[in-house]
């Protein structure tokens, strides 16, 4: 072992190779090629790469061991295809980092060579050796000779697996109608393919619909989203469920099969003529309005707002007497039809209005499935210092923009309750960045919506006082900094600190807010006709039985996990299942866009294709070994095992296995086995790195002073002390 | 009398421009003036500070802040404000407001006085004087130091503007109203 300080890894030279003990090995015999990875200097830093390269050629089967300064670039990966060329090798092995980053390009190298991709294997010595041992380097050079060993004895045991694809129905279900899923669905349904839109509202556009203007352009939302929403209302290729939940989705990539429940809407849209004598005389009038977040009431029978798509009438089960109660007025389900008695929206409706609907389940095969079900507001009162929904002069973001929007309660006028507005104070991150609240993340939007909403209200009362508390300033978007400089050349304040409590001015319907200006240190208090809680951003709970049936993961913050959160943002685990936009984190229109057209983009993959590559290191039964007990099945969490009832063995649904193991590490009778990660291929590599006596000695010092029955002298083992030793020594 | 942000941008904006002041709104607070600041390393000037005060109204603070005619108008954060907020020029305004109801400091009020006695901030004094005499020079320039008719001109604008009435000026003792000959109260 080199000791450390001799160790000088500028001396290695770029690339070296020595031929292995195995070189005149028959040609059928398993022929393994070893190439040691310097990773620049990343490795060989804290590795003896020649060292390890020295001993590589001195184990089994090993025909040549080489190292290189980068094996994944094309001089490094050409090492390897001249060897497989030459005929000299048939099993490769990279030791270099982790196969979550290169398994992919050594695996193509080798199948580019016409090697199986199977008979490739990984050392992991730098995730493993060399970054986290870099102050240990004799340790670090000897754990990744341990871990080539390991990786030999593996290999030597490896088998060639083929990879299998599916065919993939070329159609795509889109969970949720707001921005995101819009351009998802437009794209998929420009490029040619059919797009399933579930949408649970009784209109699409989501959030996005109730919003006034955008940041930081100001633009009108409407304008910008109805022509959006029309578009996919009236697409061809967009079969649109609106008013209609995802009950069921099995299957896998290719072939997701799903059951949509479509709720009655108890009008027949052909022939409702949009009129509204049914909305004045529905006798339930004061349900909050969702669209105008609870700030005005509708009537039972409703259109969400005036563009809503499809511009269809509901009949809200919830609330309607008839049908929650069985009676509106004198009639009953049984008085309509015998035409004794009618309910007043019936009476003042030509004929559109059907009671008799009743849910329906519509089925759909698709090949892919996007997920883009958004956001809910966090709940405001989980601040309770801020005392939501005890003084009404204390409204959320989203309340503020529906006063904001020409198409809210009060045509766009900022006023509360009938009354004129004075002061206005906004406070940033409610919900956000709040340990107490549960909510660590940033929702990253609120800075933003609240400098709009305060530049917008300056405009409308420019003798208003605004004032914007905030811990920091967030604008990081194209646009967004100069924004935010505008809004302060507008005349909003922006004081940093945020507000501690909030209380009702005695005598007077305002209310006045505690806080501290933390650029001087001093506390002060202001008075105003409202207070706007900059809300924070949360998955939309309908999300969580999505979630469920499509076995998603969360992330500790509770929105979607991406397969990789930097390098595969819109993906999951599971093949062909794409997340998009606020439910897998918050962010802004243009962001949800980009999320969205990306999800579009990974479904056409697949569409354009017909067919998806599924992943052949997945479960097998041994059907002679299998008694069909069904204990595996209960473990899967694909649903991939089922018992064959003929012959009574489980079998493996190949394009639903993801190859977890689960089946593998509880089968009793060791029937289920992984392919690529058989036992005696993961049994020879424990045995290759535990070969070293230290671990067995260490473990019998333990177990000894438990078996020492009393009378029963033990023999003596050699070098062993002829007297008993006391136990705790 | 508005808002002290008003008063700034009214009063100076006469002399630099409305626009030239607004610029203070897009103060972010970065600290980039203080941590510059020749002065502030020696003294108690705290620009962002002012700036802040400025922008919440903190009228009587910032006029009675002893800091606020620590600046030496060198201008280095002016150049340095990453918004462009035209910092010193800003502070400058603030001062003549402070002036005009009444706060302005001892030293600066001198100043004041010297130029009523002298036509000039920094007058020539004896050493100079001999300076000058030493290499050939009259022991004056000609300046309104030496021409009495000339420094009476300079007296009758601080009369007519009333510039003398602004420092506390007493003509009887030509000093500072209620200062001994050494400039203290």
């Amino acid at each position: 072992m080199a000791e450390e300080e001799e160790y000088d890894y500028t001396k290695i030279p770029p690339m070296d190779s020595i031929e292995g003990v195995a070189a005149g090995a028959p040609e059928d015999n398993p022929r393994i090629g070893i190439y040691v990875c310097h990773c620049g200097i990343n490795i060989k830093m804290a590795v003896d790469v020649d060292e390890v390269m020295r001993y590589a050629a001195s184990l089994p089967n090993v025909v040549v061991a080489r190292h290189y300064i980068f094996m994944c670039s094309d001089p490094g990966q050409d090492l390897i295809r001249k060897d497989l060329a030459a005929g000299t090798i048939n099993r490769v092995i990279v030791a270099s980092c982790s196969p979550r980053m290169h398994e992919p390009t050594f695996r193509k190298t080798c199948s580019d060579s016409g090697l199986n991709p199977f008979y490739y294997e990984m050392a992991n010595i730098r995730e493993h050796c060399s970054w986290p041992h870099g102050d240990f380097i004799s340790g670090a050079t000897e754990k990744a000779k341990e871990l080539v060993k390991s990786a030999v004895a593996r290999c030597t045991l490896l088998e060639p697996l083929e990879e299998r694809e599916v065919e993939v129905t070329p159609e795509v279900l889109v969970i949720g109608g707001g921005v995101t899923g819009m351009y998802a669905a437009l794209d998929i349904a420009n490029g040619g393919y059919k797009v399933h839109m579930v949408e649970k509202e009784p209109s699409i556009g989501g959030h996005v619909a109730q919003l006034s203007r955008f940041f930081p352009t100001l633009e009108r939302a409407t304008s910008l989203m109805t022509p959006r929403m029309i578009e996919v209302g009236a697409h061809p290729n967009i079969n649109l469920m609106d008013y209609s939940e995802v009950e069921e989705i099995g299957g896998y990539i290719g072939n997701f099969d799903v059951k949509v429940k479509r709720k009655p809407r108890y009008i027949d849209s052909e022939k409702c003529k949009d009129c509204t004598p049914c909305i004045e005389a529905c006798p339930v009038k004061d349900i909050p309005d969702e669209f105008n977040e609870g700030l005005s009431t509708r009537s039972a029978i409703y259109i969400p707002f005036p563009f809503a798509v499809p511009p269809a009438y509901t009949i809200d089960a919830e609330h309607c007497l008839l049908l929650k109660e069985g009676k509106c007025g004198d009639a009953t389900l049984e008085t309509i039809k015998d035409g004794k008695a009618v309910p007043p929206c019936m009476a003042a409706c030509p004929g559109a209005i059907d009671f008799e609907q009743k849910e329906e389940i519509e089925e759909l095969t698709v090949g892919t499935v996007i997920v883009a079900t958004g956001y809910d507001l966090v709940d405001p009162r989980v601040s309770a210092e801020y005392k939501y929904a005890e003084y009404p002069n204390v409204i959320t973001s989203l309340e503020f923009e529906r006063l904001l929007a020409p198409s809210g309660p009060t045509g766009g006028k900022i006023e509360l309750n009938g009354k004129e507005v004075k002061d206005i104070v906004f406070i940033s991150c409610v919900g956000s960045r709040n340990k107490q609240v549960g909510n660590e993340y940033c929702s990253r939007v609120c800075c933003m919506y609240i400098a709009k909403q305060a530049y917008l209200a300056k405009e409308q009362l420019p003798d208003a006082n605004i004032t914007v508390t905030f811990q920091d300033i967030r604008a990081f978007g194209k646009g967004f900094e100069e924004f935010y400089g505008d809004v302060k050349l507008s005349g909003v304040s922006y004081m940093r600190g945020l507000p501690s409590e909030i209380y009702k001015k005695p005598g007077s319907d305002r209310v006045v807010i505690r806080a501290e200006n933390t650029l001087l240190g001093e506390p002060y208090e202001r008075e105003a006709d409202i207070v706007v809680l900059g809300m924070g951003l949360e998955p939309n709970k309908g999300v969580e039985s999505i979630i469920n049936m499509l076995k998603l993961s969360k992330s500790v913050d509770g929105f979607l996990m991406e397969a990789h959160p930097k390098l595969r943002p819109v993906d999951t685990a599971t093949d062909g299942i794409f997340i998009a936009g606020c439910c897998a984190s918050p962010k802004d229109i243009t962001d949800s866009i980009a999320q969205g057209k990306a999800t579009a983009s990974g479904s056409l993959l697949y569409l354009v294709q017909l067919k998806a590559k599924i992943e052949p290191a997945i479960s097998q039964i041994n059907e002679e070994v299998c008694i069909g007990c069904g204990t595996c099945a209960e473990v899967c969490p694909y649903g991939a095992l089922e018992l064959d009832e003929v012959i009574q063995v489980m079998t493996v649904n190949e394009a639903v296995c993801k190859g977890c193991g689960g089946c593998n590490s509880v089968c009793p009778s060791g029937a289920a086995t992984m392919k690529h990660y058989r036992d005696r291929q993961v049994y020879a590599q424990v045995e290759a790195l535990t070969e070293r006596g230290m671990h067995i000695v260490e473990l019998e010092s333990v177990v000894e002073p438990v078996e020492a029955p009393a009378g029963a002298a033990p023999e003596p083992e050699e070098g062993a002390s002829p007297e008993p030793e006391p136990v705790a020594e | 009398m508005g808002t002290l942000y008003e008063d700034i941008i009214d009063y100076g904006g006469e002399v630099f421009g409305e626009e030239h002041l607004e610029t203070l709104r897009e103060c972010v607070q970065c600290g980039k003036c203080t941590g510059g600041c020749p002065s502030g390393r020696n003294t108690a000037l705290r620009t962002r500070r002012l700036m802040q005060m400025a922008l919440v109204d903190m009228r009587e603070e910032i006029f009675n802040a002893p800091e606020l005619w620590f600046c030496s108008t060198c201008y280095t954060c002016y150049e340095r404000c990453p918004k462009g907020v035209k910092v010193t020029d800003v502070i400058r305004t603030i001062r003549n407001l402070a002036a005009k109801e009444g706060h302005m400091s001892v030293p600066h009020r001198m100043i004041g006085v010297y130029v009523m006695k002298t036509g000039h901030a920094v007058p020539i004094g004896p050493d100079q004087m001999k300076l000058r005499e030493a290499v050939g020079l009259e022991s004056q320039p000609p300046t309104a130091q030496k021409h009495k008719d000339q420094l009476e001109q300079v007296q009758a604008i601080f009369k007519a503007t009333g510039y003398d009435a602004m420092i506390d000026f007493d003509w009887a003792t030509m000093n500072l109203k209620g200062m001994d000959k050494g400039g203290k109260k």
